[in-house]
């Protein structure tokens, strides 16, 4: 702590020097009933018309006294309601109350200084979820705002035990980083671990929940191990599950902790419609995932290992439509797989008004003329179409590209021994997963460990009414989740 | 690291070993076994070529044949193999037929290649072909269907209900049939009608009335593995009604010298063993009035299902006598019930069975034939005074 200095012309002298003279420092020092008093903000984030018409106005009408410092946080603190409002003695935290909008006051001769809360408004507001869009459902998502977020979560919850625990990450970010769960059903191990490798991270700085992911996992592995949403009502639904959010300043996406593989096959909207068609949606989804890692490995395997494993109608089908194809089945396939990602890569980063040339190019250039042009059969294009769209149903991109992954680790097994590469890799594959573990929790949980209860909301959901229990997986304190049955 | 390289090397070391484009190979759907001189003549029908002389419609797999002979199938087939630029294929082989002289011969002295090769599923259908040459049945193109193979295989399974054939053109049927004590071999046939010639060329399919097609004909009976005799048309129904794999069935009866025909779809025969000597054959049918041509009184159905039943019986009786004495060859599978029922007595008739007491054992026929209904029309048209 270092302490304020009492002659404000140094107090001011030594701001602007740590701000490097940056111009949107501004200070003022004016006379009241003959005291010196300073003002300090920063024009870029805070609301100068609030400072002008609010605090220096009711400053002047201070009583006049000696010392003027405890009539003037008197006179602020009955006439101005809507601020927080505080004394601080430490001149180290002065840069972030700036940086945080704050206006400070100083008075001549006093080591204390009042810090009136005049945040510019400079997030936009609640928009509806563009990453996570559903139908049925609400529309709110979190927003760059750090209260608002928290305030969209406590809006939902009304029980006091719900919790917010605060650290500050990164040496120049100080980002705040609200670890919110709900006391009394959250495993306290987890949160314990949690908050342990969080206060462990020393970075210069933290600018989304995407950054500091890694620093809470300890196994390698493609798939994601933790969920990020930017939904509040889903954030909730977990929280409700026992399970332990992360909420970071700035960013819309908080992260959802422990995550299992099935998290990412659910929905947000599973839990507002009807479970019976939840469920076959569920199973639709399922499916598009092992179309979507299979297919491409499985066309290879029988187009040139295990011809005799397809009907003949079909078999002669692709033998004739592979005619003229210059390619091996596998370099036509990697082509393609690797066209096509290179495609769907620049359409995300494209500006929107662009995408349409972009659909042209793909669709008509890359997939009518190379069929013309003999270059690829038109199964492949086929086969790249059908993994492509089920890949596309899973709203994570990090689980898209986790798939990616494997998918081609399966294309490669299989041109090298065809089925039984697959087979082989398949094995591989759910080893991987099954080995996988954060917090205590297994990532293939509750299908391996299998838990009766808990695969009420897996693959197959139950309706609301009939699951009782909480999630068994999640170690919670409190299982019971409805009463109604013992 | 390490790691990563070893399983990679194990992956390449071991794989690739059967590895084959599509578009190299020749995928063979159909074969043809006949007998020229001593040697044999196998004739394959390959499904996706690109270009030759017996081609289909535009845009659909085009088909060739290529013909050679050898001493041995082995022989014939190798020649063939020298001939396409491809290498040949033979696990989606559909049909394989073979021609009158090879069932003489015995169907079992050319069985073998086509069982021991790695690549053949033995899940193909295995037809005779009537009075042509096996290799000319696979050169017919049809208007229906993309390539001969394909054709005669949809012949067979659009068939399937009517006649069953389906389970008796199957190889895997005729191979259980020909090895099972107190069994013999029964094998469908198929008939080149038109002249091959120009059964096998484009314009045959361009005319609305196409000159050469195939059709099926009456099923033929073989004893062990060699052909006796093909059928008629009508023995080859007593047959399938005996064997009760019927499942529809159009039975022509003369009724008051008119003709009757009534259509059954519900059949059930039951064979049963009275003793050693004796067997009872019970036949359960049910059929409705399919099409009359004359006055026929159809409110005495009574009168009609005896005249049915006595039709049946007559038929039936026939077949039986012609089988028993003529063919000798128990394609009913008299000698399998003894075998099952009287072992120590079937030890000692095994090796006269077909020729010494299947002609002695006495069959008794029991049917059972009702008319159900007499469909849409209640009675024959005709103009009321």
């Amino acid at each position: 702590m270092q302490k304020i200095n009492k002659n404000i012309d140094k107090v001011i002298k030594e701001i602007k020097k740590i701000y490097g003279n940056s111009s949107d420092i501004i200070t003022r020092t004016i006379n009241i009933k003959g005291n010196k008093v300073g003002f300090l903000f920063l024009e870029s984030t805070s609301q100068t018309d609030a400072i002008s018409d609010y605090i220096i106005k009711s400053a002047i009408y201070t009583e006049k006294s000696k010392n003027i410092f405890n009539n003037l946080f008197n006179i602020l603190k009955n006439k101005l309601f809507n601020s927080q409002l505080l004394v601080t003695n430490d001149f180290e935290k002065f840069p972030y109350y700036l940086s945080s909008g704050f206006t400070i006051l100083i008075v001549e001769g006093n080591d204390k200084a009042i810090v009136m809360e005049t945040k510019a408004n400079l997030d936009r507001g609640i928009t509806e979820s563009s990453s996570e869009p559903i139908i049925r459902g609400s529309k709110d998502s979190f927003t760059e705002s750090h209260a608002k977020n928290l305030g969209l979560i406590r809006k939902r919850i009304k029980d006091p035990n719900l919790w917010f625990e605060e650290i500050k990450i990164g040496r120049r970010t100080k980002t705040k980083t609200t670890i919110a769960y709900i006391n009394g059903i959250a495993d306290n191990k987890k949160i314990m671990q949690i908050k342990k490798r969080l206060t462990k991270i020393d970075i210069d700085g933290i600018l989304d929940s995407g950054n500091i992911r890694d620093y809470l996992t300890v196994q390698k592995s493609i798939f994601p191990q933790i969920k990020s949403s930017e939904r509040p009502d889903m954030v909730c639904q977990e929280l409700l599950n026992g399970k332990i959010i992360i909420l970071v300043e700035n960013s819309p996406f908080t992260l959802i902790l422990p995550t299992v593989f099935l998290d990412f096959i659910r929905s947000p909207e599973d839990q507002n419609e009807k479970a019976i068609n939840i469920t076959f949606t569920r199973i639709l989804r399922f499916f598009a995932l092992i179309i979507t890692i299979l297919t491409p490995a499985l066309y290879i395997a029988v187009a040139t290992y295990d011809q005799n494993t397809i009907p003949d109608k079909l078999l002669i089908s692709l033998a004739v439509q592979r005619e003229g194809v210059p390619f091996p089945t596998f370099f036509e396939i990697i082509l393609f797989m690797t066209i096509f990602e290179i495609l769907r890569e620049s359409d995300l980063k494209s500006p929107t008004n662009m995408s349409s040339a972009m659909s042209i190019v793909g669709a008509l250039v890359l997939g009518q003329a190379a069929v013309d042009a003999a270059l690829v059969s038109p199964i492949t294009i086929i086969i790249v179409a059908i993994t492509s769209i089920c890949s596309l149903i899973f709203q994570d991109s990090d689980f898209i590209n986790g798939i990616r992954f494997w998918r081609f680790l399966f294309i490669t097994a299989s041109s090298m021994l065809g089925a039984i590469g697959i087979l082989s890799m398949t094995l591989i594959w759910i080893t991987k997963m099954a080995s996988l573990e954060n917090l205590n929790t297994s990532f293939l949980a509750p299908l391996a460990p299998f838990n009766k209860n808990d695969n009420k909301d897996a693959i197959i959901k139950a309706t609301i009414p009939n699951i009782y229990k909480r999630p068994k997986y999640l170690n919670v304190q409190n299982i019971i989740k409805q009463g109604g049955k013992k | 690291m390490k790691k990563i390289i070893l399983i990679f090397i194990c992956l390449i070391l071991c794989g690739c070993e059967n590895y084959a484009e599509l578009n190299k190979l020749s995928i063979v759907t159909a074969a043809g076994i006949d007998k020229k001189d001593d040697k044999y003549e196998i004739t394959l029908l390959i499904a996706n070529s690109p270009k030759n002389e017996t081609t289909s419609k535009e845009g659909e797999a085009k088909t060739t044949v290529y013909q050679s002979t050898g001493k041995s199938i082995a022989e014939a087939i190798k020649k063939i193999d020298k001939k396409t630029p491809k290498q040949l294929y033979f696990s989606h082989i559909n049909v394989i037929v073979i021609s009158e002289e090879i069932g003489k011969e015995g169907f079992f002295k050319v069985a073998d290649w086509w069982i021991r090769h790695p690549q053949t599923r033995n899940k193909f259908y295995l037809i005779q072909v009537n009075q042509n040459k096996a290799g000319n049945v696979l050169k017919i193109v049809s208007p229906l269907e993309s390539f001969p193979s394909q054709n005669i295989a949809t012949l067979i399974e659009s068939n399937k209900n009517s006649r069953s054939i389906g389970d008796t053109a199957s190889y895997s049927n005729f191979i259980s049939r020909v090895l099972k004590p107190g069994y013999e071999a029964i094998m469908p046939t198929i008939k080149i009608n038109g002249n091959v010639k120009e059964g096998s060329k484009r314009e045959n399919l361009e005319t609305a009335n196409p000159k050469t097609y195939l059709s099926l004909g009456p099923l033929a009976i073989y004893k062990k593995d060699k052909l006796i005799k093909t059928t008629t048309k009508k023995e080859t129904d007593a047959i399938y009604i005996l064997n009760n794999e019927a499942k529809e069935l159009i039975y022509t009866i003369n009724y008051k010298n008119n003709l009757l025909n009534i259509f059954s779809n519900s059949l059930k025969t039951k064979i049963k063993l009275k003793n050693k000597n004796e067997a009872d054959i019970y036949i359960k049918m049910k059929g409705t009035i399919y099409e009359t041509n004359g006055k026929i009184d159809l409110n005495n159905i009574k009168e009609i299902e005896k005249t049915w039943n006595k039709s049946l019986k007559k038929d039936l009786k026939k077949l039986i006598k012609n089988v028993q004495n003529k063919y000798q060859s128990d394609i009913f599978g008299f000698g399998n019930l003894i075998y099952k029922n009287y072992p120590q007595r079937w030890k000692q008739i095994k090796n006269n069975w077909n020729e010494k007491y299947f002609k002695k054992f006495k069959i008794n026929i029991h049917s059972n034939a009702k008319i159900t209904s007499t469909a849409s029309l209640t009675k024959t048209l005709e103009k009321s005074d």
